[in-house]
């Protein structure tokens, strides 16, 4: 299986974008295929969130162009964007109880008109999500009490019944627990195989990156820092002991071992912090 | 309360025939007796044209009958936009008076009392400065170039103080013989000043509000993810936010204007019904609607009921709100919401 480069889906050029004067980002050219992995690597605060934010909309960019689907405009409407990319947040805040199944259906916002709410096609949906993730026994449960790796599971869920090319994620694996962080990484590579899903996801765990490329997706990072955006390729090209030196300030160990019927599985071990002064960024 | 969900559709209904059959009792209720013999004869006199009891008809067609559908209009519009502003901020703690527009309106009223002692210009200046609290809400959200809720939540509390501290003022300049106590029993809200022209007039913003947030009840669920995920999720989170904003307020204002200020309906109300029927707006919207005309044509009854000189609403729907909060506060055990 490969990207199809010639299906650009969301491409940024020329980028960039300032709150008020503090400058986040600038001269960002990026180009996310169909069917690959986009992976944003930075340290925290360095703004993924931001370019993720200006990616949805949320965000408009101050200089550069948004091309959705090949379309340019000087900003996408929320249902345009709503078609093309479904976001699943990093954090999200629980106000009221709502049921798994009501929660689901929001994906279908951006196709119901203003004055309408889902109907019997859109819960069929929702009902078939939930038989795929084998969690239909939570379709009346409050969604409130669900645990944090079951609430990131319906998020992805509900981006599913968004039914676009692309889905966003945000840290898509932070506060989940060993196992469950396995199950989201299974779950997000059988969809990108599956359904030729486009993912784009910001990570602070390189070995994410890894993961897919181990799964025999394509996957493509970008380093973020310094105000900048740096596509460097496949994880093995990027993710570099050298690189990850230069740009996280640690010393690293790629390691490469070769699993029996599975082909090598790549991973980063840390080993220590670097001295930020006798090292540069990238 | 899963036996609550499990009968949705059941209690929906029930929900809807509840004003109505209230409505319909509360003819019967008061201190000039009607049996309902009377409500035939009624009948029949319209049917066939002959007169009837003077008395018996002016009871019943033009007292009793315009405080039960006044009753039954600010109570669900202050209960539906009070759902609306507690989906729409995030916050269960908000009511229909969030933006101030019962603060505003109670000034306007006060003022028509204190400078035109006829109750002529209490409704369109206590609408006017209801809209006019909120229009103030907007700018102070502005100034701090921020769209967000909590500016406007802040607002909201900024406009609703200074207000109270003007109706205070209007208060302590008003004559203590008689505009005082006109300004007084008005803000403690009541039905008694029901007259169909009033209830035509006040009722279009009240109808008018409700109706838009009925429309526009299920994208509530949506800006309840937050403006982010809103956004996301395909909304123009500005453009909603300031319809429902803008139906939430006709509603309020309209009722406040006609009928002084109830507290609690527009808070509480709204989480009988979260409790009843669940937190999905699609189904909350119309649920708080008729649970609060079927509230306040209790209340009211009740008001005509226990003295002869009325109580005001205000007093017994925070008497009688509280301890049916508490209630049910007691049966769900404070969840499902």
């Amino acid at each position: 299986m490969a990207a199809d480069p010639d299906q650009t889906l969301i491409e940024m050029k020329n980028a960039a974008f300032s709150f008020g004067r503090i400058p986040v980002f600038r001269q960002v050219n990026l180009k996310i295929a169909r069917g690959e992995v986009f992976c944003l690597l930075g340290p925290n605060g360095c703004g993924k969130t931001t370019l993720i934010d200006c990616m949805l909309g949320i965000h408009k960019l101050d200089t550069g162009r948004l091309c959705l689907m090949g379309q340019s405009r000087p900003r996408h409407s929320p249902k345009e964007t709503a078609r093309v990319m479904a976001y699943v947040p990093q954090k999200h805040d629980r106000h009221f109880s709502f049921s798994v199944l009501d929660l689901l259906l929001l994906g279908r916002t951006p196709y119901i008109a203003f004055y309408a709410s889902p109907g019997k096609p859109d819960i069929e949906k929702a009902k078939k999500i939930l038989e795929l993730f084998g969690l239909s026994h939570l379709m009346h449960r409050d969604y409130t009490r669900l645990s944090g790796g079951e609430t990131q599971l319906v998020m992805i869920m509900r981006a599913l019944i968004q039914e676009t090319p692309v889905i966003v994620m945000d840290e898509p694996t932070s506060h989940l627990d060993f196992r469950h962080e396995l199950i989201v990484l299974e779950t997000l590579a059988r969809l990108i195989r599956e359904r030729r899903i486009t993912l784009v996801m910001a990570t602070h765990f390189p070995n994410h990156a890894f993961y897919f490329e181990n799964a025999g997706i394509p996957v493509n990072v970008a380093f973020m820092g310094n105000q900048s955006v740096k596509p460097s390729g496949t994880p093995s090209r990027a993710l570099t002991q050298e690189n990850l030196a230069r740009f996280y300030h640690i010393e690293t160990l790629v390691m490469t071992h070769t699993l029996p019927g599975k082909g090598p599985i790549k991973q980063i071990i840390p080993i220590k912090t670097l001295d930020r002064k006798t090292k540069g960024t990238p | 309360m899963r036996s609550f969900r499990r009968h949705r559709t059941l209690w929906y209904g029930l929900m809807a025939v509840l004003p109505l059959v209230l409505g319909a009792c509360s003819v019967f209720l008061g201190r000039y007796p009607v049996s309902v013999r009377d409500i035939v004869e009624l009948a029949a006199a319209a049917w066939t044209g002959q007169g009837m009891d003077p008395t018996h008809f002016s009871v019943i067609v033009h007292v009793r009958l315009p405080r039960i559908i006044l009753g039954a209009l600010v109570g669900g519009s202050l209960a539906v936009s009070g759902a609306a502003f507690q989906g729409l901020f995030r916050n269960p703690l908000v009511s229909s008076g969030m933006l101030g527009v019962s603060s505003g309106a109670g000034f306007g009223a006060a003022l028509a009392l204190i400078l035109f002692d006829r109750y002529m210009y209490v409704y369109p200046l206590s609408f006017g400065f209801g809209l006019l609290a909120v229009l103030l809400c907007f700018f102070i959200g502005r100034l701090t170039a921020s769209t967000q809720a909590i500016t406007l939540v802040l607002g909201g509390v900024i406009v609703g103080s200074i207000f109270s501290a003007l109706i205070s003022l209007l208060k302590y300049l008003a004559d203590p013989y008689d505009e005082l106590p006109a300004i007084v029993f008005w803000l403690m809200g009541s039905l008694s000043r029901a007259e169909y022209d009033h209830i035509f007039t006040a009722g279009i913003p009240m109808m008018a509000g409700s109706l838009g947030l009925v429309i526009v009840r299920w994208r509530l669920n949506v800006l309840a993810m937050g403006d982010r995920e809103a956004h996301s999720l395909g909304l123009n989170v500005n453009a909603n936010r300031i319809f429902i904003i803008v139906c939430a307020t006709l509603a309020t204002a309209g009722a406040v204007c006609v009928s002084g200020v109830i507290g609690w309906v527009g808070l509480v109300v709204p989480h009988m019904g979260r409790m009843i029927i669940g937190n999905d707006n699609k189904a909350l919207i119309p649920v708080a609607f008729f649970m609060g005309a079927a509230f306040l044509i209790l209340v009211d009854d009740i008001s005509r009921l226990i003295s002869t000189s009325e109580m005001p609403l205000g007093i017994l729907t925070s008497l009688l709100g509280g301890p049916f909060f508490i209630y049910l506060l007691r049966r769900t055990r404070g969840r499902e919401w």
